[in-house]
């Protein structure tokens, strides 16, 4: 329950603060052509955001940065970014008047599931944040401890090393069987 | 053929030659293969997850590693006197260097073995995952002086006790002591005493290493200064074992 509703917050929030701040920051969110069309875990997809100053005056201190959230049933839950992408956030200064940031967003896929990604820029004089709309994407599963390349080590290496013992107790009786 | 090769030879051989010898290593697969077998079939893994079971493989190889340097070590110089060998070997125009590194040489080809055959489980679980090169690499790095450091610090017992079974009793439970970190997380060790206890624990060392680097993705740089204090240990550990083997007398 607790996850449903960080996810709730997390939509609401995003929605209510990307309309109500419209004035002098814009974000664009886009996923990258070059992204695999069905992408599986550990594959890697970009998403490009440009942030656009559509107000008249210069904005101070820009940040933006990236939000992922998993939202497949019984799994809702923001997603730490740290084993996720690298770039986690970008600043700028100053934004003069019609002025873009494009950012571009690397990002590995660590786990399966369905997500939405946004951006969200905040600067120094604003009291709201601004959300780019999301993105939304599926990660297929992959297994990553793969049952055909550990059963054959698991059974095959000691199968070897007893087959090893077996063949030196039997040649030690043959010697001496012969002496 | 040289002191230093025959000894290393009779080492290898009680280790390696003989049926009897051989069923620690048969033991160590099993051990192996028992692990990497629970992970398989879980589709809920993560490739994180993933990085977990290489870190959680290498952790147990070390820790076997250090186990049979803790009782091949104990055997070294208390199992020749209670044989009665020891007398005559320290009779011999050998020196205590000699007579040391021999030992020493034996265990490390055990540990090599158990290395390469390790090799092999460390494919299977992590061949999908990240950082298997690394995981190779850091074993030797971190797993190597971990064990070879255990074992100079049994022999040192060894040669200062006068049964096997004290020496043998004293070296488990250093080990087990300085295994705590497998079973403490590294939330449970953030207090002084735990990052203090870190700092200086070869097998803790060896672990942040592997977390550092199998997980975190972290980069060589950063992990000097745990290479630095197994190297310490590895350095401290010999010289005891020297100093130990030195004092005996016929």
């Amino acid at each position: 329950m607790k996850r449903i509703a960080a996810v709730i917050v997390f939509i609401a929030l995003a929605a209510h603060v990307s309309a109500a701040a419209a004035g002098s920051i814009g974000i664009s969110l886009a996923p990258a052509t070059a992204n695999p069309t069905n992408p599986r875990m550990g594959d890697h997809l970009s998403f490009k955001s440009v942030i656009t100053n559509k107000g008249a005056t210069p904005v101070q201190g820009v940040v933006a940065w990236l939000g992922l959230v998993r939202v497949d049933p019984g799994n809702e839950q923001p997603v730490d970014l740290e084993d996720w992408s690298a770039q986690k956030a970008v600043t700028r200064t100053v934004l003069a008047p019609g002025e873009q940031l494009a950012v571009e967003w690397p990002m590995r896929l660590i786990q399966s599931g369905d997500y939405r990604v946004v951006v969200s820029a905040a600067e120094r004089s604003a009291r709201e944040l601004v959300s780019s709309p999301f993105a939304s994407f599926q990660v297929a599963p992959k297994q990553v401890i793969e049952s055909r390349r550990v059963l054959p080590i698991a059974i095959g290496v000691p199968m070897l090393i007893a087959l090893f013992i077996l063949g030196r107790i039997m040649f030690r009786r043959k010697n001496k069987g012969e002496r | 053929m040289s002191p230093l090769i025959s000894i290393i030879t009779k080492e290898s051989k009680e280790l390696l030659a003989s049926g009897r010898g051989l069923a620690w290593l048969l033991t160590a697969s099993l051990i192996l293969s028992a692990f990497s077998l629970l992970l398989v079939g879980n589709t809920e893994l993560s490739l994180l997850d993933n990085a977990q079971a290489v870190y959680m493989m290498m952790g147990t190889i070390t820790a076997l590693g250090c186990l049979l340097a803790a009782v091949l070590g104990s055997d070294a110089v208390a199992g020749e006197r209670e044989r009665g060998t020891l007398v005559p070997l320290l009779l011999t125009p050998l020196t205590p260097g000699i007579i040391l590194t021999g030992k020493m040489g034996g265990l490390a080809i055990a540990w090599l073995i158990i290395y390469l055959i390790s090799l092999s489980y460390l494919w299977a679980v992590g061949g999908t995952g990240q950082n298997l090169v690394q995981a190779v690499a850091y074993l030797a790095l971190f797993g190597t002086p971990a064990t070879l450091g255990f074992g100079f610090y049994s022999l040192a017992l060894s040669a200062r006790r006068e049964s096997v079974r004290s020496a043998l009793i004293i070296a488990l439970i250093t080990l087990i002591f300085l295994s705590s970190p497998l079973l403490i997380g590294p939330g449970l060790r953030h207090n002084p005493v735990g990052k203090a206890f870190d700092a200086i624990n070869p097998i803790a060392v060896a672990l942040n290493s592997y977390d550092s680097a199998i997980i975190d993705s972290q980069s060589f740089g950063e992990q000097m200064p745990r290479l630095a204090a197994a190297l310490i240990w590895l350095g401290a550990t010999a010289w005891w074992a020297r100093r130990s083997v030195r004092s005996l007398h016929p």
